[in-house]
């Protein structure tokens, strides 16, 4: 089964995605795809708060921080995936730290490609997303490229998912599937 | 008339051209200047109330012409008050617009992530 819930920041989408994927392992292996590069000591508390979070569910840790099909050289593709997030692997893509963030475009089509094999591939995926399109803000062309790819990358997860949830104060708002728990 | 709304990059023209077997010679992409009610399709007004003092009277005056339309407007409504005087301003007229079309339509889809959320 896979899933894709979207929404605005601090809404309580990881916690939905979290409880989800425990759920779906039922005892069995679940791993957490971590996909945040740190920049900062900022990060490194964000990091930290959200290993906190998950401490005693039994998440394993996976790191990728672009093409999210190298987890299954070491993950069982059986288990059950939370990525979260589909923002931090397309941001990763499209500026490069090691580039010194210059854009690259064809880095970020490729993340795609590999989230919708990801999700065709394995048992059961969670995707978590940023839903970021709805300010009157005028964005640099970059900025607006970055929104662009990730608002592709939504639409086709959305349509390969079973379920597509968004989350708002914390409440899910099922806009395709069920909701198991 | 059918109101469409939802973020930017959602899909809301391709749920336009797929549920309502609309083509691109049916649709009026807005700019600052006259709509062309002709058009069964009217896309991105949020471009027209950029540029328009009154698009609520606008729209009132050309009433009769766009009875039958699809409209479809850019949710630009969350976020941070804008700091520019001229954005905050479209903002107000956009999101008054978005709630007058919306009581005279007879349907009204949000589109999130392609899909289709039915408000109305």
């Amino acid at each position: 089964m896979t899933y894709f819930i979207s929404g605005g920041a601090k809404n309580g989408k990881s916690t939905l995605a979290q409880d989800l994927t425990v759920t779906l392992s039922k005892g069995g292996k679940h791993y957490y795809v971590a996909t945040m590069i740190s920049t900062g000591s900022e990060d490194d508390d964000r990091i930290r708060r959200h290993i906190a979070d998950r401490d005693g569910m039994g998440f394993e840790t996976v790191e990728c921080f672009r093409n999210i099909m190298d987890c299954l050289e070491t993950a069982d593709q059986e288990g059950v995936f939370l990525v979260d997030s589909v923002t931090a692997l397309i941001q990763n893509s499209l500026f490069p730290v090691e580039k010194n963030y210059e854009m690259d475009l064809e880095a970020a089509h490729r993340c795609a490609d590999e989230l919708v094999e990801f999700a065709h591939t394995v048992r059961h995926a969670v995707f978590v997303s940023d839903y970021i399109y709805s300010d009157a803000e005028k964005y640099s062309e970059n900025t607006e490229m970055y929104r662009k790819c990730l608002a592709d990358i939504d639409r086709r997860l959305a349509k390969v998912c079973g379920t597509v949830i968004e989350v708002s104060a914390g409440q899910p708002i099922i806009h395709k599937g069920d909701l198991c728990i | 008339m059918i109101l469409i709304i939802g973020g930017a990059y959602q899909g809301k023209l391709d749920f336009a051209k797929n549920a309502f077997d609309i083509t691109d010679a049916d649709v009026h992409t807005c700019g600052t200047g006259e709509i062309d009610f002709s058009k069964r399709c009217i896309y991105k007004i949020e471009e027209f109330t950029y540029g328009h003092p009154d698009p609520i009277g606008y729209f009132q005056t050309h009433r009769e012409q766009w009875q039958d339309s699809i409209l479809i407007l850019q949710d630009i409504f969350c976020g941070v008050v804008p700091m520019g005087a001229e954005t905050r301003a479209w903002r107000q007229k956009t999101g008054r617009l978005a709630q007058y079309l919306s009581k005279e339509a007879t349907q009204v889809s949000r589109i999130f992530c392609g899909l289709e959320q039915r408000l109305k």
